[in-house]
């Protein structure tokens, strides 16, 4: 009897730890389809905040906290207010960020996220910050790729960099455009091996297409 | 088991019929509604946000004893215990308002910040290295910021009526003694340390915080930068002189050693100098940083700068013929330091470090061999509790050690002073909320020398305005020892003393900086003497003097396509009773007025920067033995007009070339008289004038790396 009440508990625990991450799974894939039908700033911030609550209740997981920034520095990103509201944003998306780094160290999709937060901080005074901004966006897309060269957002995203320092010193676009036909093509990989269900990044296939439109 | 899948059917079917609604309106302190707020039952995955209106509605089938939280950028969480009955609940909840250090109010009284990381600030430390009229030094370019006066025979930092010796330096907060280079009298100086080294600075023109003592006019504190990005070496190359700097980083570390040699003999070879050069100024430095994070938040500098200068030149006297006196000057100097930062627990953080400065000029005049030293230690440990985000109390010791010593080497005489002094500050910041915040503070200091114990009261306050410009005003007093080189004949010399009172207007919104600021600040116990250095005689402390006036800065980055420029107006009525005077006089280092203007365009195409700055006043006061009174006579304006282009043909390659005073005017500083009258009663007096009509310089720099968008321009 004793025996059977243990493996009753086991299996109750196992059934509610299986229960809770199909929950999780769920509340991801749901929010995920939700911001990406987001419209304007304020959806993209109730996004954040929704993925915040997921972040609460799963503390072990890094994606949480990943798309709160994500959304966060495409809400600066969309935002039609000023300078120091947009800051507010991304300050809000680097804690994010931050924690999500705490959970997943060297993980290229955070660096990554990292670095494109520091791109939406430049957007916003490109003239003032762009001397200090470019430069460390630029690194954290390198550290990026190093650590995972087949992730198609850090190339993309350095790829743009490239371009934009190309444009500048009128070096040509050759090294920044095969940066983004490269992540193109790991675009495609991704999604033809993706899982409907699957809560992972996979996002930036349209922004590469939106560049690439400048290499032609 | 069946039993037991139906009583869990029932359960969930209860929940599903106990459904609450939880609805409001978030608003805050003054009223507004806040959009955007997270709320969301603790521990469930149950939550909404509230809409533009404020207005919020949380559907829930959740039972029982619930956490409700309210989370929302820019205001303090707040969390309310609810109990879910499956009743309607309306919760109009008010948020308090958090202290953002982004958007808060700060405190600008006296204060010139620049840095990248803050946004309140008026200058980019890039920004810094390109004024065309600076030559790379960081001091030219403060001298195009308001409350500081031109002197172009002299070069160092002179503030709002105050002698050069009134502005105290700090590298990472700890004080760096003899920052300038030894030199000649009415040869220009520069500092001896490399504008790349900082990542920001905080330049103060009065009522500064009780953290910096021992200055009466003006704190500048320096910032190195942290762990530099990528390894990297970069090549100078200069019409002066060159070098070369190696960096290695890493994840958590970082070390850079670099070399540095200089010498003005082939330029002035080619280059007419007015000056009777016998050797022209040439020397060599050599210096390592290190960087080291310490846990999560900590981090721990060490920095360590030796170098070593000499000179020669011949100084017409005026009642002579010929060459007049040679004098040759030699220069050894060391800098070290460490320092740290650290956050602990409970909200409380620490810092502090120490530093050494060994200065030893070497000087042959005439038949003479004279060798002063000057050695300071300073150390510092301070601790900073947050009592909340609107309260906090900074509190630290410090002390210093100063040994300077003068040296008859040909006579084998020597005479030497040592002083000990100890300081205890405490300061605190109080935040009525973002807009208004006072600060007070404590400083107290002994000298073991003077036998002197003094407390110095500083305070100021700041408020924000809707528009985003913000007021301040700060008062205090402030302590300072005389120069080394008076306290070693009268070692019981006490304090000189300054009083400051600072009203401050500042704003900084859509590119464009206005900032205004008036003074008032006056000095009391300053020196008097008689006679000349090594000899002074009858030295008191009997002198005073004030200083008020008013300066404007005005910078536009957006009003003309890429380009950048501000403008400075100064205005400072100064007198005093100091050095051989025996009455108040306007001293020669404190024109009434000082005004510059500095333009920076950028040229896409040409992928230059082009750069001229312009500087004027009204001229130097002098005292001319012809005439009667004191300090009764005027030189004509000083102008300088001088221009810049840096050239970035490759990422990693920057072409600079400046030149000052491209329209040649010819600059007096002052007169120099002869010490008798000549036959006809009359004393001879000679200008003081420029060096050279104009200097230029050529500078390559080249960065070495595997990122080939790196360049020099990257540290900063």
């Amino acid at each position: 009897m004793k025996k059977i009440n243990s493996i009753i508990a086991i299996l109750f625990l196992s059934i509610s730890i299986s229960f809770a991450n199909e929950e999780y799974q769920a509340a991801m894939l749901k929010e995920i389809q939700v911001m990406n039908q987001a419209g304007p700033a304020s959806d993209l911030q109730k996004s954040a905040n929704s993925f915040a609550r997921i972040a609460q209740m799963n503390p072990e997981e890094w994606l949480p906290h990943y798309y709160a920034g994500l959304a966060l520095a495409n809400a600066s990103f969309r935002s039609q207010e000023g300078a120091a509201e947009k800051d507010v944003l991304l300050e809000e998306a680097k804690k994010h960020v931050a924690k999500a780094a705490a959970i997943s160290s060297n993980n290229s999709e955070i660096v990554a996220l990292d670095g494109y937060i520091t791109m939406a901080e430049l957007a916003i005074d490109p003239a003032s910050r762009g001397q200090y901004l470019s430069p460390l966006a630029m690194q954290k897309f390198g550290k990026a790729v190093d650590l995972n060269r087949k992730n198609p957002r850090a190339i993309m995203m350095l790829g743009q960099m490239e371009l934009g320092m190309a444009e500048f010193f009128g070096t040509g676009p050759a090294k920044g455009c095969g940066l983004i036909t490269a992540s193109l093509e790991l675009f495609e990989k991704e999604a033809e091996s993706k899982n409907p269900n699957e809560i992972l990044p996979s996002w930036g296939k349209e922004m590469a297409e939106q560049i690439k439109t400048n290499c032609n | 088991m069946k039993i037991l899948a139906i009583f869990f059917l029932f359960i969930q079917s209860q929940l599903l019929l106990a459904q609450t609604n939880i609805q409001g309106v978030v608003k805050g302190q003054s009223g507004e509604t806040i959009p955007g707020v997270n709320i969301f039952l603790k521990g469930t995955y149950e939550g909404v946000s509230s809409e533009i209106d404020g207005s919020y509605k949380l559907e829930t089938t959740l039972t029982g004893e619930y956490i409700l939280v309210f989370q929302a950028m820019g205001y303090n969480s707040l969390e309310k215990e609810i109990s879910l009955q499956g009743e309607s609940l309306v919760l109009e909840v008010t948020l308090r308002e958090a202290i953002n250090e982004m958007t808060a109010v700060t405190i600008s009284a006296g204060a010139m910040e620049a840095s990248d990381e803050k946004k309140a600030v008026v200058l980019k430390p890039i920004d810094i290295v390109t004024v065309p009229s600076a030559m790379g030094d960081i001091i030219g370019a403060f001298q195009t910021l308001p409350g500081t006066a031109n002197v172009g025979n002299d070069g160092r930092l002179f503030v709002r009526g105050g002698d050069a010796s009134e502005t105290a330096i700090f590298i990472d907060g700890m004080k760096v003694a003899n920052a300038f280079g030894t030199t000649a009298s009415n040869v220009p100086t520069r500092t001896r340390f490399n504008p790349n080294l900082f990542k920001g600075s905080f330049f103060s023109t009065g009522g500064y915080s009780a953290e910096y003592g021992q200055t009466l006019s003006s704190a500048l504190a320096l910032n190195t930068v942290d762990i530099p990005l990528r390894n990297q070496g970069d090549l100078s190359i200069m019409s002066v002189g060159g070098g070369f700097a190696q960096t290695l980083t890493s994840e958590k570390n970082s070390i850079t050693a670099s070399a540095n040699y200089f010498d003005l003999s082939p330029y002035q070879g080619l280059i007419r100098q007015n000056f009777d050069w016998e050797r022209a100024p040439f020397g060599w430095d050599a210096e390592i940083a290190a960087k080291q994070k310490w846990g999560k938040s900590g981090m721990i500098k060490a920095y360590v700068h030796t170098e070593s200068s000499g000179m020669k030149i011949w100084t017409k006297q005026p009642d002579s013929e010929g060459r007049g006196q040679l004098v040759d000057i030699n220069n050894k100097y060391t800098f070290a330091q460490s320092s740290f930062k650290q956050i602990g627990k409970n909200d409380w953080s620490y810092y502090g470090g120490f530093s050494y400065s060994n200065n030893i000029d070497d000087f042959k005049i005439a038949a003479d061999e004279i060798r002063n030293q000057n050695k300071l230690f300073h150390g510092k440990m301070a601790a900073v509790k947050s009592f909340s985000d609107k309260f906090s109390i900074k509190t630290g010791l410090e002390s210093y050690f100063i040994r300077y010593s003068e040296q008859l080497i040909s006579q084998d005489l020597k005479r030497e002073i040592v002083d000990n002094q100890y300081n205890l500050f405490t300061e605190a910041d109080y935040y009525l909320s973002n807009k208004l915040v006072f600060r007070g503070g404590l400083r107290s200091g002994h000298s073991s020398l003077a036998n002197q114990t003094w407390l110095d009261p500083r305070f100021s306050l700041a408020y924000k305005f809707e528009n985003e410009g913000q007021v301040s005003l700060a008062a205090g007093t402030f302590n300072q020892m005389p120069l080394e080189e008076l306290r070693i004949i009268n070692p019981t010399l006490q304090n000189t003393k300054a009083e400051h009172l600072i009203l401050n207007y500042f704003i900084n919104k859509n590119g464009r900086t206005i900032r205004a600021e008036a003074f008032y600040k006056g000095y009391n116990n300053l020196i008097t003497f008689e006679g000349q250095r090594f000899n002074y005689q009858k030295i008191e402390q009997t002198g005073e003097g004030f200083a008020q006036g008013f300066d404007i800065f005005y910078r536009d980055q957006k009003s003309i396509k890429n380009t950048d420029f501000w403008i400075t107006y100064s205005f400072v009525d100064s007198k005093r009773q100091f050095a051989r005077f025996t009455e108040m006089v306007q001293p020669s280092f404190a024109p009434r007025q000082n005004a510059s203007v500095v333009v920076k365009h950028f040229v896409g195409k040409l992928k230059s920067q082009f750069g001229t700055s312009f500087s004027i006043n009204d001229g130097y006061t002098y005292h001319n033995p012809n005439l009667p009174g004191q300090m009764n006579s005027k030189t004509r304006s000083f102008q300088d007009m001088s221009v810049s282009w840096s050239y970035l043909p490759k990422p990693n390659l920057i072409i600079h070339l400046a030149c000052s005073n491209i329209l040649g005017r010819e600059n007096v500083f002052g007169y120099q008289f002869s010490e008798q009258a000549n036959d006809n009663g009359i004393y001879e007096g000679r200008p003081i004038g420029m060096q050279a009509p104009r200097f230029l310089f050529l500078g390559i720099f080249i960065t070495l790396s595997k990122d080939k968008t790196a360049n020099q321009l990257n540290n900063l």
